[in-house]
């Protein structure tokens, strides 16, 4: 893993999320808006070693805490666990294929995004309306549009995305 | 001749490039960071996400900026510069109301010229703006070194937005009144009820437990209440947006409050610092 890249590469991801970029292509008058960290856990736990996804997952959770999340801690420890058991889990199935990935990601947009908040609550963040809509409608919109950002992150990395291993 | 026994090689334990360090004891000491990080003091944890706006301030400035740009370009806002006058003009009727009673009631024993006569008023820029359905948060380039401290109320296009929620030295954060875990003590028009206004995200407010036996209309200006040591006087935060009755309970109002505001184009908001050190 070329760690210099990865943390560059989220720096710049943690950025463009926080920024009102995303706005632009926010959907419903809820502002679901698609995670791209979310996508890139999936990615990194599916095309690194298991010890690496990790690293990567607490990483990538820690990046979201300090950009988008409303209390520190809680999506470290969401990604963390989510992208921890997805890289044991791609370790007995290979998931490969584009619906297949799609389907990870909003599954594990829902799970971790369900988690974050259920911890945030016992932070003493109070409850919120409509929040399991937006945590499902971003799930949704990340597990969309994620796969086409796998080529250009594997691309940064220098990962090949077609080698077929099992770590 | 005696069998000889193969057993097969014990695998080796892949290295982890970390040392000694396995892969479970990995996954607990980082979930041991998250939890330290998790019940940590919020003022302490605070400190990383203004330090991170601090370090990402001119790609978030961008960023906001492009946003900004493409709304523009894309539809027409309700909001023009017609509205901060609009505002400022709600502002000035509404002193000029208290000022009427106080002359009646104190037969001129206290005389204010001005809402903010004491306040000390802090200009700051706007980092980030985090406003959606579950949040409506603004980060601010001034914090505890200009006098900034929690609590105290933020004015943009001259109506109330919300007041400090985080405060580093030199950045702080705002809860818009929409946030949902924002509560407001206000009035509406000329009703004399305070009521507590409850964000709920998307630039919206509620006001609830609101007898319908008070007249309340569509387009009635809410202000914020006084809050000594914060506001010296009611001003403006917003306008009633939709007034239905409460599904729950018929005889209340369930009453929508919208910004006088975009908060989203803001580029600057003025914090009221009241009774500020010389």
């Amino acid at each position: 893993m070329r760690w210099f890249r990865f943390a560059v590469f989220i720096a710049f991801v943690a950025v463009l999320q926080a920024s009102q970029v995303l706005n632009m292509i926010a959907l419903t008058n809820l502002g679901i808006k698609p995670n791209l960290l979310l996508a890139l856990l999936v990615f990194f736990t599916i095309y690194c070693s298991t010890t690496d996804a990790i690293i990567a997952s607490f990483t990538i959770g820690f990046a979201a805490d300090i950009s988008i999340g409303s209390v520190i801690g809680s999506q470290t420890i969401s990604f963390g666990l989510f992208g921890t058991a997805l890289a044991y889990f791609n370790r007995l199935i290979a998931i490969r294929n584009i619906p297949y990935q799609s389907l990870v990601i909003f599954i594990t947009g829902c799970l971790a995004g369900s988690l974050a908040h259920f911890l945030a609550l016992l932070k003493g963040l109070s409850a919120v309306a409509n929040v399991y809509t937006v945590i499902l409608g971003t799930a949704l919109y990340s597990a969309i549009l994620g796969p086409f950002l796998f080529l250009p992150t594997a691309w940064w990395m220098r990962i090949k995305t077609q080698r077929f291993k099992r770590y | 001749m005696a069998r000889k026994l193969n057993r097969a090689p014990f695998p080796k334990r892949k290295k982890t490039g970390l040392g000694s360090l396995s892969r479970p004891m990995l996954f607990t000491w980082f979930m041991l960071i998250g939890f330290i990080l998790l019940f940590a003091p919020q003022n302490l944890t605070n400190d990383l996400q203004f330090a991170f706006a601090r370090i990402f301030r001119w790609p978030l400035t961008i960023g906001k900026n492009i946003s900004l740009y493409a709304r523009t370009t894309q539809a027409p806002t309700e909001f023009n510069g017609k509205t901060q006058y609009e505002n400022y003009i709600a502002n000035l009727q509404e002193q000029l109301r208290e000022k009427h009673e106080e002359v009646v009631e104190l037969a001129g024993l206290r005389e204010r010229l001005h809402a903010l006569e004491n306040a000390g008023l802090v200009v700051a820029d706007v980092i980030r703006a985090s406003i959606n359905a579950t949040k409506g948060e603004l980060t601010i380039n001034r914090g505890k070194d200009d006098g900034i401290a929690k609590g105290q109320f933020v004015l943009g296009d001259n109506s109330i937005i919300g007041n400090i929620s985080d405060v580093s030295l030199r950045t702080a954060r705002l809860k818009l009144f929409t946030d949902p875990a924002s509560r407001i003590a206000v009035r509406i028009g000329q009703l004399n009820i305070d009521r507590l206004m409850v964000g709920s995200g998307n630039n919206l407010a509620k006001i609830r437990l609101l007898s319908t036996k008070h007249k309340v209309a569509v387009g009635d200006k809410v202000l914020a209440q006084k809050n000594p040591g914060f506001l010296d006087a009611a001003m403006i935060i917003g306008v009633v947006a939709q007034c239905k009755k409460d599904d729950r309970n018929p005889s209340l109002w369930d009453i929508t409050v919208k910004s006088v505001c975009d908060t989203e184009r803001l580029n600057t908001v003025t914090v009221i610092v009241m009774n500020p050190k010389e």
